[in-house]
Formats: C-alpha cells, structure tokens, sequence
C-alpha cells in the first residue's frame, strides 16, 4: 500500500468534518472521491497531502507516518493540486511551474538543466507550452488550472493529490487532464463532481457528511440507490450506442 | 548550474558591490563641506592600508569619525529595513506590510522616552538600549496576541499578526505619548521628535560593527531561503504542499526580521517607508523571484538611504532634517502609486 489513512478525524471548532476514514490506495491505481459539497472531499485531501494534521488518526505513505517526515521529503513523493490556489504576484506561467522543483533544490543543490527538462515536460503535459512568458494575471481560469497541474508534475511525485482538478476546465482539457493521470505511471487520488468521469477510475469512494460510505469498483459504489441516498438525486443509467459504456443520467427528485 | 551561469551571477554580485561603494563613497564626499572623491580615497588608504598622504587634518576627521561610520550605517539600515519589509510581504503576503508591522517602531519609541524622558535605568541605560528593549517588548506582545488569536505565525491565518500589529503598534503609541506629555519639557520633546523621523547624526563605528553583522545576517536569510519564499507566492499551504516546513520558515523569518528592525531602530531610529515602498521597487526592476529580488531590495534600500541622509543633510543650508522626512516625501507618493496600482491589478 503506498497511502493509507487509518481513522482519519478532523473537526473545526468542535465540529467534526471528517470522521473515521480508513483508506488504503496500492501503487499505481486511481481512486475516484465524490460526495456532495461539504462532505470533506477537501479536507480528506488536505489531510491525504499532509498540509493539515489530523484531529485524530493518521496517513501512512508507503508505511511511513506523513506527519514524522519532513515536509521536503513528502513533498518528493506527493504532489497535491489544491482548488483556487491564487497570487496576486506578477509571477509568469515559467515561475509558477519552476516551484513544482522546490522540494527537489537547496541552496547548495542549485537549478540544473535537468529542472529544466523536467519543467519543459510538465509544460507540455499540461498542454501549456508557449505560455511560458505569459503572466499569471493574464490567464483564464482553465489555463491557470492547467499551471497548477503542470507545476505539480514538475514535482515528479510518485503520489499525485488532485482536488477537482477538471473544474473551470473546457470539455477537452477536461478528458485530456484525466487521460494524462491515467496514462503516468503514478498513483492518483482525485476528488470530482462528475459521476460520469468517476466511473472511469480504478476505485471509488463515496464521502457524506464527514464518513466514507463506500469503497470499491465504480460499478460496486456507484449504484442508483447510493447516488440516489447520498446526493439526492433521481438517476438512470444509460448505455452509450457507440461501446456501451455505461453512463449516469440525473433528473431533480419530483 | 552551468559554469556561464554561475559566471554571470558572479558578474551581477561584483557590479552590485561596486554600485553599493560607490554609493557610500558618494555619501562620503557629498556634503555641506563636499570634500574631493581623491582625499576620500587618500584618507581611506592612510587609515585601512596605512599610507602616508598628507591630507588636511579636519578632512580626515570629518571623513573617517563622521561622514563614512554614517554612510555604512545608512547602508545597513537602509538594506535591513528593505529586506524584512520583502520577507514580511512575502511570507504574510501582504502587499502593504512593513517592519513596523509587529509594533517594532511604536515599541522602541516607547522604550527610548521611558529611557530619556521617564529616566528609567537612572542614567546607565543608552537611549539605543531601551529602544531595543521597547522594539523587543513590543514584538513579543504581538506575537503573543497574535498566537492567542489562533492565529500567530502559524499555517492557517496570517490575518491575525498583522492585527495584533496594529492593536500593539497603538498601544505603544499611546504609552510614549502618554510619557511625553506628563513629563518631557519642551527641549526634551523636540529631542525625541527628531529621533523618532530618523537620524544618522550620532552615527559612529562602534554603530557600524553592530549594524553590519545584523544586515548582513538578514541579506544571508533571505538568500538562504530565496526558494522557501518563492514558494509562498500561492499562499501557505501551497508552500507546505512543496516541501516548505512553513512554521518553522515563518518561526525563523519572522523572528529575523524583528531582531533586524529593532537594532537599526535603536541605532538610528524609525524611519519610514523604506521597508515598504523599496521591495515593491526592486519587484518592478528584477521581478519576484527572491534569489535576485533579496540582493536587489538591500543594494537599492542601501543606495536609497545614503541618498536619503545626503540630502537631508544638504536641502536646507545649515540645517539637517530628519531623514523619514526625506524618505517619506518620496514614499508617500509611491505609496499611492503601490495603491493604484494594486486596484488595477484587482
């Protein structure tokens, strides 16, 4: 298991958000999370990353406490995209990316030509070559994603934390960005609100209010009666003319 | 890094030195009295190199005793004030935080009256002294306040420091404002007015070993941490999430900038401005990459206050202003221009 979350609990100001989340991801796999707004996707990932500390319970990465390592060790091995990381600096879309090597550099471990390449192909990864020069302010809400996620590539983590990475992104980005995680050898835990896209990864959970309800294959979880319980919609599944796939189709209850 | 690189970060390190000299030479010679760039010189190689020029006895006491202990001193202040201004607006990601933030300026000026005014220490504690120990005093209660906010130099919600900031920088005020009225004469009153805009006049070697040290340290932090401030541009957690250990960065930084500040405030008192405006300069010339924007906010905060004290020397014949008059005429306006600036970008 290269991440594992035992009894995760987190609360803010005595209210619990997340409560008792066991998780284990293996190497390679994507897992899928969905629950409704406020159901701790983002706090779980928070908690995933190591950039909060658990109320109670912990995160393991292959074995290890995350919070007893060193932020620049975790951060050689996760790599997290947050939701609407903003800067008011004048920093370009190179900078943004350069930053994704932090955890790889030291004052006496200077920038090397191999950043450079690095920093090249996560450029190119995140379909943003030849906005290098461009600045931060000048970007569309899609492009500034596509920065982030760039950036985070640039970390080369072996763990790749991306929370609703395909929002504010047009239809293609949004299928590119989801090939290019499945495609890297790496193991990723992404949260999304498109059911549809869910049913595409390797395993899914399903968060509500604070716990994790379920835990398995997309076709386990994602059932009409738990989508129906959990996000209180009406749901049918369709099945695409094309292949076959099969595909959610929601209605408003009543 | 490649050698070229290496070569020309060299190049831009020894044209910063050279810039920084002549700055300081500049500040030597210009004067009520200008005094010749070659006796400078002349007087330097006597002193340092043991020469034997025959120079004018008064040039070579106004040059060695006055003008450069008071030019280095300008320097240092200059470049420390600029630099924990960057390092302050950058870790807290403020665009309009400066040193005095943390109550800094209003501790040290309490401290300074309470010593001169109040007559605390009865006579063996140096102004300088009790303003260190305000400036300390003050960031200290700050930084209480802020961590008992919730706040405080933590991950989550640098708001609560810069209020704590504003509500101990108050304080203080009051309380020097308070010993000033109930026991200061008129004489004594001027006195510490003139202090708190700022002033290089009493500057003299032993301020130069204290104040090179102390710049140098903070202009050492801010390299060594160039990338752990870089990181920041996307807020805290963004920074932990690239490896960045933020509390103890911030522990650290924080706890530099305040002793940077409350040593040049003690050896020079608060002048204004310059650890605001200058950072947001040296970001429209070299960007805001902190490997270069560190060393080019200290080089310009360093020029810029030798410049300042020149000319608050030599505006009114015969008579020397305090330098935060000077630095605050040209930051104000520039101040209003950040301000604009910032709506636009909005």
């Amino acid at each position: 298991m290269i991440l594992e979350a035992r009894n995760l609990c987190w609360s803010a100001r005595g209210r619990p958000i997340l409560a008792g989340v066991d998780l284990s991801v293996s190497e390679g796999e994507t897992l899928g999370l969905v629950g409704p707004n406020g159901s701790g996707k983002s706090t779980l990932m928070q908690l995933l990353a190591g950039i909060r500390e658990p109320s109670s319970g912990e995160v393991r990465v292959k074995g290890r406490r995350l919070a007893e390592m060193p932020r620049r060790q975790a951060a050689q091995m996760i790599a997290f995209l947050e939701q609407q990381a903003e800067t008011t600096e004048a920093i370009t879309v190179r900078d943004a990316v350069e930053l994704g090597r932090t955890p790889w550099l030291t004052p006496l471990q200077p920038w090397s030509a191999e950043d450079d390449r690095i920093v090249a192909r996560a450029l190119a990864d995140a379909d943003m070559e030849g906005f290098e020069r461009r600045s931060w302010s000048t970007l569309s809400g899609g492009e500034r994603q596509r920065v982030h996620l760039a950036r985070a590539l640039a970390q080369c983590p072996q763990i790749l934390l991306l929370d609703e990475p395909t929002n504010h992104l047009d239809i293609q980005h949004q299928l590119s960005i989801l090939g290019l995680v499945a495609r890297l050898p790496v193991t990723a835990v992404i949260a999304l609100h498109d059911l549809n896209q869910a049913l595409a990864c390797d395993r899914v959970g399903v968060l509500s209010s604070g716990r994790l309800v379920a835990l398995g294959t997309p076709e386990e979880v994602l059932t009409i009666e738990r989508v129906h319980a959990v996000f209180g919609v009406r749901v049918s599944i369709v099945s695409d003319p094309c292949d076959g796939t099969r595909l959610f189709r929601f209605r408003p209850l009543a | 890094m490649s050698q070229q690189a290496y070569v020309s970060r060299l190049g831009r390190g020894a044209l910063g030195f050279a810039a920084l000299a002549a700055a300081v030479l500049a500040g030597t010679c210009i004067g009520e009295t200008p005094i010749p760039v070659l006796v400078v010189l002349q007087t330097l190689a006597n002193k340092i190199l043991g020469a034997a020029y025959v120079l004018d006895p008064i040039d070579m006491g106004i040059i060695w005793n006055y003008r450069l202990p008071r030019a280095i001193v300008a320097a240092c202040c200059g470049s420390g004030l600029a630099i924990s201004g960057m390092v302050l607006q950058s870790l807290l990601r403020n665009a309009l935080a400066d040193p005095y933030l943390l109550g800094i300026s209003a501790g040290a000026s309490t401290g300074a009256v309470a010593v001169t005014v109040a007559g605390l220490g009865a006579g063996a504690v140096s102004m300088s002294l009790g303003a260190f120990g305000g400036a300390v005093a003050a960031f200290l209660l700050v930084a209480i306040l802020a961590r008992a906010a919730g706040g405080g130099v933590t991950l989550h919600g640098t708001g609560q420091i810069v209020l704590a900031g504003i509500a101990g920088s108050q304080l203080f005020n009051a309380l020097t404002s308070f010993i000033i009225t109930k026991s200061a004469n008129a004489e004594q009153a001027r006195g510490i007015m003139f202090w708190l805009l700022g002033n290089l006049s009493g500057a003299r070697w032993p301020d130069v070993w204290l104040a090179v040290p102390v710049a140098l340290l903070g202009l050492a932090a801010c390299v060594w941490f160039a990338r752990a401030l870089d990181a920041f541009a996307f807020g805290a957690e963004a920074a932990a999430s690239l490896g960045v250990p933020v509390r103890s960065v911030q522990v650290v930084l924080i706890g530099l900038t305040a002793l940077v500040t409350a040593v040049m405030v003690s050896i020079v008192g608060s002048i204004g401005f310059v650890g605001l405006v200058i950072p947001h300069a040296a970001r429209f010339i070299v960007g805001v990459r902190h490997g270069r924007l560190g060393p080019a906010t200290a080089l310009i905060g360093a020029a810029f206050l030798i410049a300042a004290d020149v000319l608050s020397r030599t505006i009114i014949p015969g008579q020397v202003l305090p330098i935060g008059v000077i630095t605050a005429l040209v930051g104000a306006p520039a101040f209003a221009l950040i301000l604009v600036r910032g709506r636009r970008a909005r």
